[in-house]
């Protein structure tokens, strides 16, 4: 699934690492997340939402 | 051994495996040198059934560790990552030991050790996990 992820987080100038952190997951998640390798579940979206202080439809793009 | 992924639950599998798997696996070692080669000692009854449970003892506790690993394991994506791994070891092995059975059937093959079942699940699903973590480093 496409997502902005990569944007939203050089826009706070958090690396991958900073990002992973926050959310209590390793590096290497938040990579397959941005790259689009792996969908996070609905917990982990909804975090990355209320991180980022906007709605999931925000972050993750609908591809239909 | 190296450490992945810096979760709390990793940090738990790898001292477990440090402090109960290796030193398990050692005992058997000792037992084997020392008291089946050097020794020739040939355990019969009750203590056969307990150096039978303390040779089988590292693996058990393997799989034991694994299983705590994939329960304590908070990061979706890396339980994902084992369980992947996992359905490659459990499907080689699957495969590996029916192709064997028929094979052995029409006696193309000596009959398998059954102890070599744990080497034909545990390297695919190392080759499996080495191979998706690098596809999704």
């Amino acid at each position: 699934m496409k997502n902005r992820l990569k944007v939203l987080r050089a826009e706070r100038n958090w690396s991958q690492a900073d990002l992973a952190a926050r959310l209590e997951v390793s590096r290497q998640s938040v990579n397959a997340i941005e790259t689009g390798k792996f969908d996070p579940s609905l917990p982990l979206a909804f975090k990355l939402a209320r991180l980022f202080a906007i709605p999931i439809e925000a972050i993750f793009l609908d591809e239909l | 051994m190296e450490r992945h992924t810096g979760s709390p639950a990793r940090y738990r599998f790898e001292d477990r495996f440090l402090f109960l798997v290796l030193p398990l696996m050692f005992l058997n070692l000792l037992m084997a040198v020392v008291g089946f080669h050097t020794f020739h000692l040939q355990p019969a009854g009750s203590l056969a059934i307990l150096c039978s449970i303390l040779m089988a003892s590292p693996w058990i506790a393997f799989i034991v560790i694994y299983g705590l690993y994939l329960a304590e394991e908070k990061d979706e994506f890396q339980r994902t990552i084992l369980v992947q791994s996992l359905l490659w070891g459990i499907g080689a092995t699957l495969a590996t030991t029916t192709i064997w059975g028929t094979l052995e059937k029409f006696n193309l093959v000596p009959p398998m050790d059954v102890n070599s079942v744990v080497f034909l699940f545990v390297i695919p699903f190392t080759i499996a996990e080495r191979v998706l973590r690098w596809r999704y480093r």
